[in-house]
């Protein structure tokens, strides 16, 4: 097993956000997508999911229906909200600019040491 | 963030199954099952393999269910709930908890609240802390006053003050129109009440030209007045009232919280109309006295303003005679300083027997937390074990104090409320404005906060440490360090126990003298009756109509003697006069240098004075009615007095010149000595006791002034004789106002201060005794516990039960002996703060001492017993077998 990368909290928010714009999905569903997109490098421990994905329900973020899965069992679906989505947007633009400037950094720092 | 916020709300109402979690999780773990089953799994590996891929799943749905908004608020709940159950288990240390927490918080909050009244309370000034009372001091007048002669030059010429005022003195005065009223008349500068910074609530401030000598006559008068003459009639302002006969408009009304710098009740203010020329002349030259108060400049303290005001004070003095030069001082102060005088002793005193039993209180809170956190060791183990995080636990630990400290604060209000009435109820009249003391909620707050956190503080101890293993075993459960702070804690106690309490005893000792003394005169049985008379009725002087009360009064039936004096002893806040030692002169004798032997209490009597107080005239034949009828200058030397002018004991005969002033001193009148009289109490009741001379008072106008009381000893009742007293002054002038009062009402008013401040500190001490006792008892009780299994031990291994009972006795002596011994010490030095409220009691007393200590002793000494006996009677297999 490829050991898994430890995720900020903040980093799996946005993560799960991203995954749920694309359609509703159920927990297992949402950390599964997401193990396949990243090639199995971010895997989401079911203890850190769970508490995320209700924590973003209370904030009103993602919300959650009953439906029937692929395999026509009761499943707990999750959906982006609205506000979810302004969210995801706003996160999503901060990512790209920490992650550019993280970026430029590593970057930069063997040309100042040479 | 509305949004937000709201969608927080709904689900913190919104009840969610707990099964829809579960379900969730379920589904995860099928999902899971399924998937490895299609990656070629048996049904029971996939499923197992699931199961460890998803971890704990208890912990998931914890951590899950934590995320749930309010879901801290059910922890509260919880904690609140378990902190009730634990104190339903444990009602004692519930109850002493709770007790020991509402006699603090409440004994603190209704003492403070009364001092604040004195101590802190604001002066209906504005700035009142740059407001100070200035002036000369001297053996006769320990108050500052200055006078007409130089006041004038200092106010000109002063630096240190932004402005200047006076006020030239109270007395009393009548309204007289039809339903006369007697009044209180105060003449102040017109400046007065700007500088003081108070603005009348209706009309105006005297002008200047109404302070001109002869200018006619104004007034302000006080709220009191307005709402009980006038009620309150705006219309009050320019009306023309008749005030000792004299036309006087009224131009303003002052606020109702106004009074006087110096207390003295003021009705009606008048612009003093001090005639600056005059001032020279008048009263021998030195002018008038009056009662100087300033604001100081901006950045000017009042010890600086002393010294910038010292040139002009040594001018001043070359002008004094020289006899006397030497005992003038100058005295510059806050005029709260002026006001609080001795009441700050007292009030400090007191404040400081709150915090000894605050002190007591949180130490006993803080050794009962300790003691039921080194109990609950175990407890919190297996909370911890659990899964109790720390933070937790403390919480848990703060939950407890909190409510222990709400309920005693809610009880100690209670009591507090209750006992400030009281406070107010045996309070003297002396003690400046108690009766407006309220209950100071900040302070019910201050005290349950520093107990709470003393509670907290030592609950916490115990919860900080990690809970160690062993813990859980049981089997070493005590911890060392937290014991010897318990220890420490109790000696504490009953050290500051011993303070308080020798502290109350030397003032029962002290109020026990006071009131078993001899005052050297009949008290009981004995009328006052003051009759201020119109000084415009009776143009010719008061002589007619007091001669002709007196024998009416002597006429009344049950009336054995009535006497005339221009004072009344014990003279504790009552005016008297006084001449200096040095300026009795016996004739035939060089005079005693100047400055030398202090004051004389000095009294103008009638013949009847004596037989009315039964003053016993001890040598001589004493006054009699045919000198008094003569013109003839005849003297009474108190005992003290003629042994000291006379110590070959023959006074009688002897003749006394008083020189008078003039401005230097001249000769003056001679007197002859005609009795020695036994001495009485003549400086209030604990003052030292003067020397005194009483001149017989002549029949001449100039003698009998409207101050002079009659003294009337009689067999009946006040309530029967003071109708016929009143009767009989109606019929010698209708509109005089008559004041009644019995000698020993007077008397008993004297003692009301020593006994308050004697009642509050007795409580104190009972109070702080109280709970040490229970500290005591608690930490013994506890120990003898907590050894229970050793003590199983030691029995089985041969010791008596009398080795047992030395064992858990001689800790508790220990500590008795520990902490009384530095509470002696202590009491020792802090006795010393309560020598000026103390009467013929030493304040290192040896028996106060002694029985305070061995009260103590003895009461301690029963709290470690009673533990100390239930552990020798423990059965040693039991106790083997206790865990």
């Amino acid at each position: 097993m490829p050991p898994s990368t430890d995720l900020l909290q903040g980093t799996l928010d946005l993560l799960i956000l991203q995954t749920l714009a694309l359609e509703p999905m159920h927990g297992w569903g949402v950390a599964q997508r997401i193990e396949q997109v990243s090639k199995n490098v971010l895997q989401i421990g079911q203890g850190s999911l769970y508490p995320a994905l209700h924590r973003l329900e209370y904030k009103g973020w993602i919300k959650s229906d009953w439906g029937s899965s692929e395999n026509n069992r009761r499943a707990k679906f999750y959906s982006l909200t609205a506000t979810g989505r302004r969210r995801l947007e706003a996160e999503l633009e901060t990512w790209e600019r920490l992650s550019s400037a993280i970026g430029l950094v590593l970057s930069r720092v063997p040309e100042a040491t040479a | 963030m509305i949004g937000e916020f709201l969608t927080r709300l709904r689900f913190l109402f919104s009840l969610r199954k707990h099964g829809d979690l579960a379900d969730e999780l379920r589904f995860h773990v099928e999902q899971s099952t399924a998937a490895n089953i299609a990656a070629g799994m048996t049904a029971e590996d996939a499923r197992r393999r699931a199961l460890i891929e998803f971890g704990g799943m208890e912990r998931t749905r914890e951590q899950t269910f934590e995320q749930r908004p309010g879901w801290w608020l059910g922890t509260v709940a919880q904690d609140l709930r378990y902190a009730l159950r634990g104190f339903r288990r444990n009602p004692v240390f519930t109850i002493t908890v709770i007790a020991t927490l509402a006699l603090g918080i409440g004994a603190t909050t209704a003492v403070f609240s009364v001092v604040d009244r004195i101590l802190f309370r604001s002066l209906p000034y504005a700035h009142d802390d740059r407001l100070v009372s200035f002036g000369l001091v001297q053996p006769l007048e320990k108050q500052e006053f200055t006078l007409g002669g130089f006041f004038f030059d200092w106010q000109d010429n002063q630096k240190p003050f932004q402005a200047v005022t006076y006020e030239a003195g109270s007395s009393e005065c009548n309204l007289t129109e039809a339903d006369p009223v007697h009044l209180h008349c105060s003449q102040v500068a017109q400046n007065f009440l700007p500088t003081l910074g108070v603005s009348p609530i209706a009309g105006r401030n005297f002008v200047p030209e109404e302070d001109h000598p002869n200018a006619p006559k104004v007034a302000l008068i006080s709220d009191g007045l307005w709402l009980s003459r006038y009620n309150r009639d705006p219309g009050v302002v320019n009306k023309t009232v008749m005030i000792d006969d004299h036309a006087v408009r009224i131009v303003g009304v002052l606020p109702m919280d106004f009074e006087m710098p110096r207390l003295q009740q003021a009705d009606v203010l008048f612009p003093a109309q001090v005639d600056r020329a005059a001032q020279n002349k008048q009263n021998s030259g030195i002018g008038q006295p009056l009662w100087a108060y300033a604001r100081l400049r901006p950045g000017v303290s009042v010890k600086e303003a002393k010294a910038e005001m010292e040139p002009l004070f040594l001018h001043t003095q070359q002008w004094i005679p020289a006899e006397i030069r030497k005992g003038f001082q100058l005295q510059v102060r806050t005029i709260r300083d002026r006001q609080m005088q001795e009441a700050y002793t007292v009030a400090w005193v007191l404040l400081g027997a709150v915090f000894a039993v605050l002190l007591i209180a949180c130490a006993n809170v803080a050794g009962l937390f300790s003691a039921r956190g080194a109990a609950r060791e175990r407890e919190l183990a297996v909370r911890s074990a659990l899964g109790a995080s720390r933070g937790r636990l403390i919480r848990q630990t703060l939950t407890e104090a909190f409510l222990l400290s709400a309920g005693g604060a809610a009880l100690g209000c209670v009591l507090a409320e209750i006992l400030l009435r009281a406070f107010v109820a045996i309070a003297p009249t002396g003690v400046p404005f108690l009766a407006d003391a309220r209950l100071d909620l900040r302070i019910v707050l201050f005290a349950a906060l520093v107990t709470i956190l003393c509670a907290a503080l030592f609950g916490i101890l115990p919860a900080l440490e990690k809970p160690r293993a062993t813990a859980l075993a049981g089997r070493q459960s005590r911890s060392g360090a937290n014991a010897r702070l318990r220890r420490v804690l109790v000696a504490m106690q009953i050290a500051v126990s011993v303070v308080l309490l020798s502290g109350a005893s030397l003032l029962v000792k002290s109020f026990w003298n006071l009131e078993r003394q001899s005052l050297g005169m009949q008290t009981s049985g004995v009328i006052m009756v003051h009759v201020p008379l119109n000084r415009e009725h009776y143009p010719t002087g008061f002589l007619d109509f007091y001669l002709r009360a007196e024998s009416a009064f002597s006429r009344l039936p049950g009336v054995t003697a009535v006497g005339l004096g221009d004072s009344v002893p014990p003279d504790a806040n009552s005016w008297h006069d006084a001449t200096r030692y040095s300026e009795l002169v016996v004739v035939g004798r060089p005079p005693t240098p100047p400055g030398v032997g202090g004051t004389v209490v000095t009294r103008i009597v009638t013949p009847g004075y004596f037989r009315a107080l039964q003053i016993p005239i001890i040598e001589g034949p004493g006054f009699t009615e045919a000198e008094r009828k003569s013109n003839g200058k005849f003297m009474i030397l108190s005992k003290q007095l003629a042994s000291r002018l006379f110590p070959e004991g023959n006074a009688i005969g002897q003749h006394i010149e008083r020189p008078e002033f003039n401005p230097y001193f001249v000769h003056g009148p001679v007197y002859t000595v005609v009795g020695v009289a036994g001495d009485v109490k003549n400086a209030g009741l604990t003052g030292e006791d003067d020397p005194e001379l009483y001149q017989l008072g002549n029949d001449s106008p100039d003698t009998w002034g409207r101050h002079h009381e009659f003294l009337l000893a009689t067999s009946l009742p006040v309530s029967i004789v003071a109708p016929w007293i009143r009767s009989q002054v109606a019929q010698l002038d209708p509109m005089a106002p008559v004041q009644i009062d019995t000698l020993s009402q007077t008397i008993s008013k004297l003692a009301d201060r020593p006994r308050f401040e004697t009642a509050l500190l007795g409580f104190f001490a009972l109070c702080g005794l109280a709970m040490s006792v229970i500290g005591l008892y608690g930490v013994i009780a506890f120990l003898a516990a907590q050894r229970t299994q050793e003590i199983g031990v030691r029995m089985a291994l041969g010791a008596t039960r009398i080795n047992i009972l030395r064992l858990i006795a001689g800790e508790g002596l220990r500590l008795i002996a520990v902490g009384g011994i530095v509470g002696l010490g202590a009491a020792l030095i802090l006795a010393r703060l309560l020598k000026s409220l103390l009467y013929n009691v030493g304040p290192h007393d040896p028996e106060i001492y002694a029985v305070a200590v061995l009260l103590l002793a003895l009461v301690a000494l029963a709290a470690t017993l009673i533990p100390a006996r239930a552990a020798m009677r423990v059965e040693p297999v039991e106790a083997l077998r206790y865990e």
